[in-house]
């Protein structure tokens, strides 16, 4: 049977495309996530101490230490400290063990608090209330904890410990993000450690941490001393108030398939069709022991043909990546075909038994002005993404362009909005993100950053931590477009933020069709802080956004001047916005609003179309502020 | 003062150790213009995106990393550099105007003022915002600043998603020429641009340059008059809106010419390529329907004068000598400067085009005037490569005082053309009709990015009158044809001074217009011609030139063939690939515009792919460049072979022996 190999997708975009090194198979969605822990109860954990509970929904003071609260339901784990003391039996143990793992979950803290996620009940992932720390050290929100040995001289009984590359933590009570891919310690047949335990990624908040970080032994207050091959996950409840949801554990360790007895076969000339290899002189054959475009010295049409041995021993689901760069590609197991036709990468999932399997993989490069390569990767049940391959690298890297603001730091760009779709051509990116094409964005030395839209007069998203990547725009011809490097929160799609409204039911507007909008442009105080100025509806806006004390936010002012109807103020849009106390309402659970002068009515939530929306009157000052 | 005395010593050191080298050939572009750079501090990036002098001879510099700095002293030794505004969005203009700077970011006009007077813009006025769809590709371009002080700005079109090779205006005025006025109107100027990056304000007139792409089939600078449309059809979507001056539709446009949108059977647009045997149609024969068009005023030939044109400036009044009052237009892609003697001829401009300094460092973007009468040269290639391999630069081109010896002018007769030296011409050399050659070529319209020069004749010339000073030649030429480029040669010319050659022996005049008037009487010529009086003797054919170095024509080997066995030399070839304009974008080793012909051989083409290539490139196989190669029928296939053959002999060399190294 064969197969015909498409002519190539030529993805060109006037040649502006980069083809940055080897067009291999990305890494896949992981295999399938688990599911959460079904925190209905505390059964997926061992003897849990009273100061765990479950809870339907969790809400910390912003201002109060340690106050964390639980409302009844179910979905939430909370620990509020019942004692003020420490002690390794406040903290909770999953009741399952895990080796290497991926870990995804929530997790609120409150003012003031500190908790921590020790995988395998020995590797610690601090959580701390580090909301306005510049430079985190080993003691704050996403930091490896140090390690500890009391047999040590005074001051230097803590020792290693990695810190967080930069704060990427939000504030008290909100919700937050960790993300880690753990890699246990390996053994040999004694029991003696051949490999530390890794933490291969750490992600918070979207941001990048960790990235394949040795630990060479368990931090300090692990529930263990010694390293083992498994162990419990680990919730620290003993510091402080913090509450967890969307708890979900992927665990693997499972035996890798292993390819042995390979041999390849190259065959010169342009294949678009599989030919029938009978028939064929190979150019070249032999056996190998790596898969690898390596053996091949043809540039260009040549087939070369893969067959060995696929050995599984943990039976089930696998995914198989396949990038053949310019060409096309077919993957087959036991004379099935596994991916029946890639061009340039295909993937396919297969059942597969344990056993010894035949292994054939088939890569035709026809397109000249590819370098040829190789990349296949496979992910099964427990067996975490890895590559059979060995990608040939020959290109160097790009530099990136990156923009720190050690001082109030402006810069124009395109600024894509992941996450918010394009509508129609404008404002569009080429993946169909909105694209903010007026954008700037102000950087601050405070380490919070946000990025205002000229076309609307909008704050389109704010960040905390390092500025922009500019690589996008600066690099080669660019696209026009930077990206944030902190931890962002954006605010949907840009609109404006003044309008006329017939009543409350009035939806509000999604473009500035009406208002007569025009843009003014900004002045620089002396600072190099921007106001901004714009017209609409024919009135005068300045708009003002300054950092607030300790980067906990900004305090955004406007003055709108000869309004010539009244004008209200859409202040924040989302799926849920609350009030707590003190004109202070948190939205979506990540953000908090403060109103702190409006010279119109009282603000008002309203629900319109699915989405809450807090809308307040103004007159000709409005004052609030954005903490997050 | 000792260091100094010491400086003045090593220069003219320096300089009397060339002069012998150079004593017997004519005198080049760098014997009379120099390439200095201006010192700035170490690490300043300057990605030149405009450039403007102000009144106290301080030069404004902005960048497309979004910088705009002042520099002091800028033609001294130590200019000092300021950081007056930053963080705009990739700048590609920049003017001064009443105690404000004015730059085109890519979505607005901005206003730039120092109002405290810390010498730091501490107010960015948005004078006018333009719509953008987000493509990489919308680049904005301005001002230039109009006598009534309205602003002129310009607009990149997109290009299409599926059809990647297709300017497309997504949104209002993509693809236009926009007026914008200090009080924030805007008023739609003229449209039919693609990708407009060169602008220039000539005696109150607006001219631009255009980039050589699809519907622009070369270079070239255009007298942009409002409600003009200037061949891209692009912007002709917005014709219907309102202040729009021209009501042109791009139905019209393409029941006129058609744009090719057809697909293959699976469904999927098929890139329009160069048809080789067609009757192609052309931009004055569109006119002829569709009097909006506007025709370049002069081509700038695509890959001699330039492959992406850009600023347009006069050469103020005492300054360049001979040249003073005549255009400059530099080039990105080949880091170059051409000459431009314009006249109006029926009302229009046209002229002629003239090479007149290569080897920036790296593509020249801007131009402005010190005071002193040198060139700053602000300069970029990022993204698009250029002849000079430096990513960015400001340099200066200073004049030494010298007098070259070229063509000043060149005036279209209406019987040929008169063309005006810069010094007496020798008369035994200008009296012969062999020392001139005139041909006659133009480009395609059509929806193919690029055209090859088509049509190409060789006219007879019937004599030569020289003015008793020795100063101008008018040449009698048959046939001459409206709307066609002439190419005029004069190799064989010689200076009384020296019996020099001229530093650039071609002028390329746009004839847009035969004037009316009287003709010469061919009693008042020469008509010698010494190649066909004389056809074999030796030292006195002016055709062989000492110091000839354009238009140099390939030796033919015996008999007129090649040997198959044995691959061309660089020396055999070079010849071929400086005429067929290769050379504007390739080079033997390195990457510029195009891929090094190493890079080329290492594809293992065969001799005749690569002679398909030439005729039918695929830039689709080249995907990290970003210039198109256009099409090159005109190139003879004997040319191509010979072209092919040495190009794949590169690989054969590579490593082993670099034995035919330019």
């Amino acid at each position: 049977m064969t197969y015909a190999f498409s002519s190539p997708r030529l993805l060109l975009s006037a040649g502006l495309l980069v083809w940055g090194g080897v067009v291999l198979a990305q890494p896949a969605p992981r295999s399938a996530p688990s599911p959460a822990l079904p925190l209905t109860d505390l059964s997926a954990f061992q003897k849990p101490s009273a100061n765990w509970r479950i809870a339907g929904e969790a809400s910390a003071s912003l201002n109060q230490a340690n106050q964390l609260t639980g409302q009844p339901g179910a979905g939430v784990l909370v620990n509020i400290p019942v004692k003020a003391e420490f002690g390794q039996q406040y903290n909770l143990l999953t009741a399952t063990e895990h080796g290497d793992a991926d870990l995804e979950l929530d997790f609120m803290i409150a003012k003031g608090s500190n908790s921590g996620v020790y995988l395998q009940g020995r590797y610690e992932v601090q959580l701390f209330d580090s909301w306005g720390v510049r430079n985190p050290k080993v003691v704050d929100n996403g930091s490896i904890y140090e390690r500890w040995d009391e047999n040590r001289p005074e001051g230097q009984k803590g020792y290693e410990g990695h810190a967080a590359r930069q704060n990427a933590s939000r504030a008290p009570g909100l919700w937050q993000n960790l993300k880690i891919s753990f890699q246990a310690p390996r053994f040999d047949g004694s029991g003696k450690k051949t490999e530390n335990a890794k933490m291969v990624r750490v992600e918070l908040n979207g941001v990048l941490l960790h990235e394949n970080l040795e630990l060479s032994g368990p931090t300090r207050s692990a529930a263990f001393t010694d390293e083992k091959p498994t162990g419990p996950l680990m919730l620290q409840g003993d510091h402080g108030a913090v509450a967890f949801r969307n708890i979900k554990i992927t665990a693997y360790g499972k035996p890798r398939p292993e390819l042995t007895g390979l041999t390849y076969e190259v065959y010169k000339g342009k294949y678009e069709q599989e030919p029938t290899y009978a028939k064929l002189p190979p150019e070249a054959k032999g056996p190998i022991t790596e898969l690898s475009g390596a053996q091949n010295t043809l540039n260009n049409e040549f087939l070369i043909r893969y067959t060995g041995t696929l050995k599984v021993q943990e039976p089930g689901s696998y995914r198989f990546n396949l990038g053949v760069p310019g060409g096309g590609g077919v993957l087959r197991i036991n004379n099935k075909p596994v991916i029946a036709k890639a061009e340039w990468s295909g993937n396919g999932t297969v059942d597969l038994p344990a056993g010894d399997l035949l292994f054939e993989l088939i890569y035709s490069k026809f397109v000249d002005w590819v370098k040829p390569n190789l990349g296949l990767a496979v992910s099964g049940p427990g067996v975490r993404e890895y590559t059979l391959t060995n990608p040939i690298a020959d290109e160097d890297p790009t530099d990136p362009i990156l923009v720190e603001a050690s001082t109030n730091t402006l810069l124009r760009s395109f600024m894509d909005l992941p996450g918010t779709p394009a509508t129609g051509v404008m404002g569009q990116n080429s993946r169909g993100a909105y694209r903010v094409t007026h954008a700037v964005s102000v950087g601050s030395p405070e380490q919070v950053h946000y990025t205002y839209d000229l076309d609307n007069g909008s704050v389109v998203q704010v960040w905390r931590g390092t500025f922009l990547d500019t690589t996008p725009m600066w690099n080669d011809r660019g696209d026009g477009s930077s990206r944030p490097t902190g931890m962002v929160q954006r605010f949907g799609r840009p609109a404006l933020l003044l309008t006329p409204m017939g009543s409350d039911q009035t939806t509000w507007p999604t473009d500035t069709t009406g208002s007569h909008f025009r843009p003014k442009g900004y002045s620089l105080d002396e600072q190099d802080r921007p106001t901004f100025r714009y017209i609409t509806y024919g009135a005068m806006v300045e708009d003002q956004l300054r950092v607030l004390d300790n980067g906990q936010g900004f305090r955004r002012e406007l003055t709108v001047q000869n309004a010539a109807k009244p004008l209200f103020a859409r202040l924040m849009s989302g799926n849920s916005i609350k009030p707590l106390e003190n004109g202070l309402y948190v939205v979506d659970g990540n953000t908090y609003l403060r109103l702190d002068t409006a010279d119109g009515t009282a603000p008002a939530i309203r629900t319109v179309g699915g989405k809450q929306e807090l809308i307040v009157p103004v007159k000709s000052k409005l004052i609030y502020s954005i903490l997050f | 003062m000792k260091s100094i005395q010491s400086y003045l010593l090593g220069i003219s050191l320096l300089a009397s150790a060339l002069i012998p080298v150079r004593a017997q050939e004519s005198p080049k572009e760098e014997d009379f213009f120099k390439i200095l750079k201006v010192s700035a501090p170490e690490g300043t990036l300057l990605e030149v995106g405009g450039l403007t002098m102000l009144p106290n001879g301080d030069l404004g510099v902005a960048t497309r990393r979004g910088d705009v700095w002042i520099v002091e002293n800028p033609t001294s030794r130590k200019p000092y550099f300021r950081r007056f505004a930053s963080g705009l969005h990739e700048i590609l203009g920049l003017a001064y105007k009443d105690g404000a700077l004015y730059c085109a970011q890519r979505g607005e006009l901005t206003k730039m003022v120092d109002t405290n007077k810390d010498g730091k813009a501490d107010l960015f006025e948005t004078v006018y915002a333009w719509p953008l769809s987000g493509h990489y590709h919308e680049y904005s371009f301005g001002p230039k600043i109009a006598p009534d002080g309205g602003f002129f700005v310009t607009g990149n079109v997109a290009f299409g998603d599926e059809e990647w090779w297709r300017g497309e205006s997504r949104v209002p005025y993509r693809g236009w020429t926009m007026k914008i006025y200090e009080d924030g109107r805007m008023e739609p100027w003229a449209t039919g641009m693609r990708s407009p990056a060169g602008l220039g304000m000539i005696n109150g007139d607006f001219f631009y340059a255009d980039n050589q792409g699809d519907w622009q089939g070369s270079g070239g600078i255009t007298h942009v008059q409002k409600g003009a449309f200037t061949g891209h059809p692009a912007g002709l979507k917005w014709t219907n809106l309102p202040g729009s001056p021209l009501k042109l539709t791009t139905e019209q446009l393409y029941a006129r010419v058609g744009p090719r949108q057809d697909k293959n059977a699976a469904g999927k647009y098929i890139k329009p390529e160069n048809v080789v045997n067609e009757t192609p149609d052309f931009l004055f024969e569109a006119k002829k329907q569709i009097p909006d068009i506007k025709l370049p005023a002069v081509w700038l030939p695509h890959g001699i004068l330039g492959i992406s044109n850009a600023e347009i400036v006069e050469i103020p009044k005492g300054v360049f000598g001979p040249f003073s009052g005549q255009l400059l237009v530099s080039d990105q892609g080949m880091s170059k400067i051409s000459r431009v003697f314009m006249e109006k001829v029926k009302g229009e401009f046209q002229g002629a085009a003239i090479e007149f300094r290569n080897g920036f460092q790296s593509g020249v973007l801007r131009m402005a005037w010190a005071p002193d009468g040198s060139l700053f040269a602000g300069e970029t290639n990022r993204g698009w490569g250029s002849a000079g391999t430096a990513n960015e630069g400001l340099q200066r081109l200073v004049w030494n005082g010298r007098l070259p010896f070229e063509m000043r002018a060149v005036r279209a007769m209406p019987d040929g053309f008169e063309v005006e030296f810069t010094k007496p011409v020798d008369r035994a050399s200008a009296e012969d009709l062999a020392s001139y050659k005139v041909e006659s070529f133009t480009y395609k319209y059509h929806p193919v990015y690029g055209s090859p020069t088509v049509n190409k004749q060789t006219h007879a010339l019937k004599g030569v009158k020289l003015s008793a000073d020795g100063l101008k030649a008018r040449v009698v030429v048959d046939n001459l044809r409206q709307n066609y480029i002439h190419q005029i040669t004069l190799d064989g010319v010689r200076a009384t001074e020296g019996s020099h050659s001229l530093v650039h022996p071609i002028a390329y005049y746009t004839l847009n217009n035969i004037p009316e008037g009287q003709k010469m009487a061919l009693s008042e010529t020469s008509t010698r011609n010494s190649a066909t009086a004389a056809p074999a003797k030796k030292g006195t054919t002016p055709a062989a030139k000492p110091g000839a170095k354009v238009g140099a024509t390939a030796k033919a080997a015996p008999g007129g063939k090649l040997l198959a066995s044995a691959a061309p030399t660089y020396d055999e070839v070079k010849g071929l690939l400086s005429r067929h304009t290769c050379l504007a974008c390739h080079n033997t080793e390195k990457r510029q515009v195009g891929p090094a012909y190493q890079a080329v051989a290492k594809r293992n083409y065969t001799n005749d792919q690569i002679v398909d290539l030439i005729y039918n490139p695929k830039p689709q196989n080249w995907p990290d460049y970003a210039t198109e190669m256009p099409p090159m029928p005109q190139v003879p296939k004997a040319d191509a072979l010979k072209i092919a053959a040495w190009i794949n002999s590169l690989s054969k060399a590579d490593g082993a022996k670099a034995a035919d190294k330019p």
